[in-house]
């Protein structure tokens, strides 16, 4: 029995479930006017973009892969739509011509991992410095704002409480979901991840799969791109600075092996969440913006070492 | 009086015992084997006698002296070295500095590294391992066998009295066993004890003088070799008779056949050329040759793996098109069983069931994903087929003894039911017992009428399965043989490269 406990409890997923519940009871505890819904609601704006890209960074983490590129991606997205918009473009085609710089950006990436062989980490280092570049150089870093209303409006409805974004990332995460157990594709990326020698070997088409997830990637920033303009009705080329910190974070808080092979959906929507709350807590309780990156800085070396003492107890 | 003695060994790991009273002498100047199926107890002898692990209890003594138990260090400054199955080196370093790595000679008062020194004493000690390449290269661009031989060398640079060797042999070519042979000859004369781990029985009876048989941890017993039969021996490793590999009747093959495979004037240089073949159907083709004589790059070139500069491959009386991939080859009806199980054909920490149904897994779903059912049939069936001792399908496959893995590796194939199997070693590594079972395996699939390439550097296995040899020395084919007219002579002489013999 007390073995059954514990290897339940070696999961990194309920690990996290009960570093989140022993959060929002100290939370409740501090300040509870935090936790009412109306104040729940209005923060929850902040999270949808990062979650929308969080889903293929999951699948690429799981790969042994990683894309750190896409906050680049997401300013040179709207930079593009601005732009366009700016010099009479209709909305829609500019949001068009995002959707499809993220694909290209996303293409560039993938076309070096896998044709090339350079290294993940590398090529998307170097394209988060060029389309950054990129974007200030198009836009000479003035802010592009005054989007027609009906923009505006898809960042602030909502249906049953949710905003539209909200919804958007519920039904890519339900892909996402039915992708990884109901499709092959699923046990393609874990089989890679763990060995993408013998995958390659089992006639799997590992490059095109690769190809894929990283255009998902840039085709991801794109959308959160279009969200962020729409809710803060302007695109500006520093948009989406450190984003790829958050979504990373969560990512490997999650419970995904930085080597790729383990980790599943629910672990990242828990490690979104609790980034989330910590991020918004701090900033509402202290109202100090700097604490918020050494809340998330010590929030993952906590997790990290639990999951590393747990790991280790479970191999021996 | 023996050098290494060790009484009443026991071990337990958790609650299973790996050895229990295991008692062992090693006389100075003798070679002394150790047998065993997988799991036997053998590593852990070896561990606990090269000062890895502790005993629960026990003791070793050399010369009548305690040894230094659970220190490597100190147990390798008394004598006693250890050579591993997997070679252990440093893959970026070259030969001399993995040689002296951890001892380092140096000068001018640790000042400075002798490296001269260093570097004529590393040329000696691989010159009269008989090898001859560079010195200079990175041990990582080497091939298997002579990265075995750089931590032979290593083993040698001790002052050693008691050598373990663990599966020496395992992936040495016959010449590069040879050599080993003769080093090992000249060690025991110098009053070197050495005890000699191997699943190559052929080895311990022209080695040894004595063998101990090892079976579920405990001891089977300890014999001169020379009042003991191969079926004796095998008899007292697992327990239970054996079937004596009688060679069966192999039906010839009538030329009006149409061949599964056939390969004209295939060429990638600089690794073979001018490669001419023919796999009929219901055929075992083996290929023999030394390692590194281009016999794994024909069948990742075959398979898709690797790209062909010129050349035909007909299949089934299809040419593949310029260009092919794994991709044309496998829904051709190919399959290939690579050579390094645990990188090229596992997916260790994944389950069992995915790495049994992943070349399936597109004939396993629809548009709507993965056929759950007919998936978990496929691999309960495939468990059940090949005989997979397995907890669960839902296990990982790195829980699994060698064997076991292999059988995965074959099975993941045999379900896509190909016409043609690749088999590139395809029982390295794998216990007796098992390697029967995979025998049998391997004339069943031909038996149901698939072609077989089987590349192998067990010259017994390749006599007793193959219908047909093919010998390749240097990226070329050097002769044909029948298999009933073939000696292991014959396909030695032909696969040792020419200037060589002229040298010898």
């Amino acid at each position: 029995m007390k073995t059954k406990w514990f290897s339940w409890l070696s999961h990194p997923e309920s690990l996290l479930s009960c570093l989140t519940l022993v959060m929002l009871g100290w939370i409740c505890n501090v300040d509870p006017t935090f936790l009412q819904w109306e104040v729940q609601k209005e923060l929850s704006t902040h999270i949808w973009e990062t979650a929308l890209m969080a889903l293929p960074m999951t699948l690429i983490i799981l790969t042994g892969g990683i894309d750190l590129s896409i906050g680049s991606t997401m300013s040179l997205c709207a930079i593009t739509a601005g732009m366009l918009h700016q010099h009479g473009v209709p909305l829609p085609m500019g949001c068009l011509a995002a959707a499809l710089v993220g694909l290209a950006g996303g293409w560039f990436n993938g076309w070096f991992i896998t044709r090339l062989k350079v290294h993940p980490l590398i090529i998307t280092l170097a394209t988060m410095a060029a389309f950054r570049g990129i974007a200030e150089g198009v836009s000479q870093a003035r802010p592009l704002s005054g989007f027609p209303k009906s923009f505006t409006w898809l960042g602030q409805a909502s249906w049953l409480g949710i905003p539209l974004a909200g919804w958007l990332f519920l039904g890519c995460l339900a892909l996402c979901a039915w992708i990884m157990h109901g499709h092959r594709l699923g046990r393609y990326i874990h089989a890679i991840g763990y060995n993408e020698v013998a995958t390659r070997y089992s006639g799997i088409r590992v490059n095109r799969i690769l190809l894929g997830l990283y255009c998902l990637s840039g085709l991801s920033a794109s959308i959160a791109a279009i969200l962020f303009m729409a809710r803060r009705n302007t695109a500006k080329a520093d948009i989406g600075v450190g984003v790829e910190l958050g979504v990373i974070t969560a990512v490997v808080m999650g419970g995904v092996s930085i080597f790729g092979g383990r980790g599943s959906l629910f672990g990242v929507c828990l490690g979104l969440v609790l980034i989330h709350e910590t991020r918004e807590f701090v900033s509402w309780h202290w109202s100090r913006d700097e604490l918020n990156l050494l809340a998330l800085g010590s929030l993952l070396i906590l997790s990290v070492v639990f999951q590393q003492l747990l790991g280790h107890k479970r191999s021996s | 009086m023996s050098a290494l003695q060790a009484k009443q060994i026991s071990r337990s790991y958790g609650g299973t015992r790996a050895l229990s009273e295991v008692s062992i002498e090693l006389l100075p100047g003798s070679i002394h084997a150790l047998c065993g199926e997988n799991g036997a107890g053998k590593s852990t002898l070896i561990k606990i006698l090269s000062g890895v692990e502790t005993p629960d209890s026990g003791e070793v003594t050399l010369n009548g002296q305690p040894i230094p138990l659970g220190r490597v260090h100190a147990v390798e400054q008394i004598g006693i070295v250890a050579v591993h199955q997997e070679p252990v080196v440093f893959p970026h370093l070259n030969t001399v500095d993995n040689l002296f790595v951890g001892r380092e000679q140096s000068k001018v008062g640790g000042l400075w590294l002798n490296k001269k020194g260093m570097r004529e004493q590393a040329c000696q000690i691989m010159h009269s391992l008989g090898e001859a390449f560079s010195l200079d290269i990175p041990v990582g661009q080497l091939s298997l066998a002579q990265r075995q031989m750089v931590s032979m060398g290593r083993a040698l640079l001790h002052e050693c009295r008691i050598l373990i060797l663990d599966e020496p042999t395992a992936s040495l070519s016959a010449r590069e066993s040879r050599s080993l042979f003769a080093t090992m000859d000249r060690l025991q004369q110098q009053g070197v004890g050495i005890l000699y781990v191997s699943h190559r029985l052929e080895e311990v009876f022209q080695l040894a003088q004595q063998v101990t048989i090892l079976r579920d941890g405990q001891c089977a017993g300890t014999q001169p070799t020379s009042s003991l039969s191969r079926s004796e021996l095998i008899r007292m490793m697992v327990g239970r008779p054996v079937d004596n590999p009688s060679r069966q009747q192999k039906k010839t093959k009538s030329k009006s056949d149409k061949p599964i495979l056939k390969i004209r004037g295939m060429r990638r240089d600089p690794v073979f050329q001018d490669i001419h073949l023919e796999v009929y159907a219901g055929e075992i083709l083996g290929l023999s040759g030394l390692v590194g004589a281009g016999r794994s790059e024909i069948a990742r070139a075959i398979f898709g793996l690797d790209p062909v500069d010129e050349g035909e491959i007909w299949f089934e009386g299809r040419c593949l098109p310029e260009g092919f991939t794994i991709q044309d080859t496998m829904a051709m009806g190919m399959a290939m069983v690579p050579e390094d199980r645990q990188r090229e054909g596992l997916v260790l920490p994944a389950s069992v069931e995915d790495n049994l149904t992943l070349p399936s897994l597109i004939e396993l779903s629809g548009w709507m994903g993965m056929h759950r059912k007919p998936r978990h049939e496929a691999s309960r069936s495939l468990i059940e087929q090949m005989g997979i001792k397995t907890a669960s399908r839902a296990s990982s496959a790195q829980s699994l003894s060698g064997g076991n893995q292999q059988k995965i590796v074959l099975g993941k194939w045999v379900y896509r039911q190909p016409r043609l199997f690749i088999l590139d070693e395809p029982t390295r590594g794998v216990d007796v017992g098992a390697k029967e079972e995979v025998h049998r395996m391997i004339e069943q699939l031909a038996a149901g009428g698939s072609a077989i390439l089987l590349i192998s550097s067990d010259m017994p296995e390749i006599l007793r399965l193959s219908d047909r040899i093919l010998t390749l020395c240097q990226g070329r084919i050097k002769g044909e043989i029948a298999s009933h007219e073939a000696t292991q002579e014959i396909l030695l002489q032909w696969a040792l490269p020419e200037e060589r013999d002229a040298l010898s």
